[in-house]
């Protein structure tokens, strides 16, 4: 191990040389850089894919804007997200989850640009996707999907056993001890990501009380977890099913690849996952057979009076785009944000691509080469009564999203009675709101 | 009862056969350590071979029928393997190199050089180790940004530096103390200068020591994501671990491709390690005595 005093110099002279690169920064005379962060690193594939397209088409149209951009996948982009808005040196144009946890602290904090509401009246923006990007009546971000809750079953599964599709929820409880029996796992789930527990459970809430407001009023702490019979009812619906094994063994250290996996080698007869997944119609990395006979309804209501139908479901818009307001090409970011999600653009493609539910009017985008389940969701959404809202993990603060989520796991996985896991969440409300 | 034996006539107590045994035991031990070992290869060779819909299933290997061999060209190709690597490659390079360096040299000030301030200054260093990334990444982020680094090779080499020299300067200045004065002693009386000395003597003696460093600080800085992740926006400076997230979608990903990305990033540091196998193992353990 020698080091001679030349490769000293050249050494040192190479990190001067690297460093000095940097700064032969030729700036175009009327060129404009936006620079865009986005939450979708893949961008061969899915969502990033034509987030992509349409800024290559952006780029082409406009020859003298070039859009630079930067991609991290969801917790990597919170961490630098937060970075980002801490130096108050947020990108021009970044991607946004439409929900309290995530939006309220940017927009308080006048990270985002306001956006005139005007511009977007032809944009067939489906009615509430804006109000998770909206405060005090000012518009700070434009929503890109429309996510809804439903439960994907595997039609051959459910006729070769002889067993029915439920359409309540006693239906369900006879089909998961049904399947269990013949050792089929009723529904995958992915406990590792613990958010599908939160919503599952916000769904038996729902499905419970009838009331899509409760859950976010025990949040607030109007009502209180631990002493609302339509709360400890759902609670104690969460520890029945998990009881009588509706999620496959091990279900907590499954993530979501495991989950979709076992329910697309035909392991499992449901998933209960988001209308983002039409794409399993078509996964050529799944057998024909499950292709076939993939199909999906609404996660099961309640008989009775005051209780919620298999019609008020969890539903909300998700992520977006919101605009820096210290961005030194603002208006030109507008632009580009206005041109991505004209109805043209992001709508019509990820709804004829099959990626996702988009969050504005596709009507007019329908081909007839829609797979099944597209089809069939369409169906479901348009016979929907009532939308929750954002998932209630994501409904207060970003502290209270961490602990809503670890107390479901803890409650998921046994470690604690229905009553303890209600205490559990009072406490995480209360400090919330803190 | 025991059983004797007599060899070139000489008595051997122990019987053969029992310590036949016992090496037959220690095989066996070493077998399931090294099986151990290498499964987690083995499994991540096999996944990368695999669809997408074939893995998690409830077998743990998949023999894959028909192996996707596609899935090492889209990595190679979609994931920009090429580009990335050359990046990791500049990036740890000239990190490992000055790492080394400066702890050699500060490693030397401090032990055989005698100035005011001098444990102060070995304490501030190795206070360094307690610190965690975490905690520097916001406060550097925002210095390179003034100081106009931030999003270039150099905004991560700095970093990359200053999170590897304590440590490796921990392990120097234990090893330089371990170094006979004399051979010191010697070269200045035959007039060689303090740069001499450094790169003809110490270096030289110190050589398991400054291996240890190599692979601590490449380990380090090879596998480094979170930082890079911070210090970096554009595309071209990325280095080889952003490759994996490439295929990452919102929920889904494309996890046979990223098996496959993650075999070819794991290739760099298994070639190196059976290559440097013997002095990784000596370097490692020297390094454990002295520090």
């Amino acid at each position: 191990m020698r080091f001679s005093s030349k490769s000293l110099v050249f050494l040192l002279a190479l990190t001067l040389i690297l460093s000095a690169g940097n700064s032969f920064k030729v700036a175009g005379a009327n060129k404009v850089t936006i620079k865009f962060f986005s939450n979708l690193p893949d961008r061969t594939a899915g969502q990033g894919r034509l987030e992509q397209l349409l800024i290559e088409n952006y780029m082409k149209a406009n020859p003298h804007v070039e859009v630079k951009v930067e991609a991290l996948q969801d917790e990597p982009y919170k961490q630098k997200f937060r970075v980002y808005t801490a130096g108050n040196q947020l990108p021009d144009l970044f991607m946004v989850w439409g929900q309290p946890a995530f939006f309220d602290p940017i927009m308080k904090g006048g990270y985002a640009a306001e956006l005139n509401r005007n511009d977007y009246k032809d944009y067939g923006f489906f009615p509430g996707s804006l109000d998770g990007f909206s405060m005090n009546g000012k518009l700070y971000g434009l929503a890109r999907n429309t996510d809804l809750m439903v439960l994907y079953y595997n039609e051959k599964l459910f006729k070769d056993n002889g067993i029915q599709v439920p359409t309540d929820y006693d239906q369900l409880v006879t089909a998961v001890k049904a399947f269990r029996k013949l050792g089929i796992t009723p529904i995958a789930q992915n406990g590792r990501d613990s958010w599908v527990l939160n919503i599952l459970y916000q769904d038996l809430v729902i499905k419970e009380s009838g009331d899509q407001s409760l859950i976010y009023k025990a949040i607030d702490q109007k009502e209180k977890f631990a002493y609302h019979k339509h709360l400890l009812a759902a609670a104690q619906d969460l520890e029945e099913l998990v009881k009588i094994g509706i999620f496959q063994d091990s279900f907590i250290a499954a993530d979501y690849g495991a989950a979709r996996n076992l329910f697309g080698q035909e392991m499992a007869a449901m998933f209960y996952m988001g209308s983002w997944e039409t794409g399993l119609a078509v996964d050529e990395n799944f057998s024909a057979s499950f292709r076939n006979n993939v199909s999906v309804v609404a996660f099961p209501g309640m008989k009775g009076q005051g209780k919620g139908r298999t019609t008020d479901m969890m539903g909300w818009f998700g992520g977006g785009y919101a605009v820096s307001s210290s961005s030194p090409v603002k208006e030109e970011a507008i632009k580009l944000i206005n041109y991505i999600m004209a109805p043209e653009n992001w709508a019509k493609n990820a709804w004829q691509l099959g990626l996702v539910i988009p969050g504005q009017k596709y009507d007019q985008f329908m081909t007839g080469n829609e797979n099944k389940l597209q089809l069939q969701i369409s169906k479901i959404l348009n016979k929907a009564t009532s939308f929750s809202g954002t998932p209630w993990n994501d409904a207060a603060t970003p502290g209270f999203k961490v602990d809503s989520q670890t107390i479901i796991q803890e409650f998921a996985a046994g470690m604690k009675d229905p009553a303890k896991f209600l205490e559990a969440c009072d406490q995480a409300a209360r400090k919330a709101k803190q | 009862m025991k059983k004797y034996k007599l060899s070139d006539g000489i008595l051997d107590v122990a019987p053969v056969k029992s310590r036949n045994w016992a090496r037959l035991l220690i095989y066996l031990l070493l077998l399931i350590v090294a099986i151990g070992q290498l499964f987690p290869l083995i499994w991540l060779l096999d996944f990368s071979l695999a669809k997408d819909g074939e893995l998690f299933g409830p077998k743990i290997l998949i023999w894959p029928s028909n192996p996707q061999f596609e899935n090492y060209k889209v990595a190679w190709v979609d994931g920009k393997i090429p580009q990335y690597l050359f990046n990791s490659i500049i990036v740890n390079v000239i990190s490992v190199s000055l790492t080394v360096l400066f702890s050699v040299m500060m490693s030397y000030a401090f032990t055989r050089m005698q100035w005011k301030l001098k444990n102060f200054c070995l304490t501030i260093v190795l206070l360094g180790m307690m610190i965690p990334i975490h905690a520097t990444l916001l406060p550097n982020f925002s210095s390179f940004r003034v100081l106009g680094i931030s999003d270039s090779f150099l905004g991560l080499i700095i970093p990359y530096i200053g999170i590897t020299l304590p440590m490796g300067t921990f392990l120097m200045t234990g090893f330089i103390k371990s170094i006979p004065v004399s051979i010191e002693e010697s070269i200045l009386i035959d007039g060689g200068g303090i740069f001499h000395l450094i790169i003809h003597a110490i270096f030289p003696l110190a050589k398991p020591a400054v291996i240890t460093v190599v692979i601590m600080t490449f380990f380090t800085t090879w596998n480094d994501f979170i930082m890079a992740a911070t210090y970096l926006a554009s595309d071209k400076y990325r280095t080889l671990p952003f490759a994996v997230y490439n295929f990452a979608g919102q929920y889904a990903s494309r996890y046979a491709v990223q098996f496959a990305v993650m075999t070819l990033v794991a290739l760099p540091s298994l070639i190196l390690y059976m290559i440097l196998n013997e002095q990784i193992t000596k370097g490692i353990t020297i390094g454990a005595i002295k520090g």
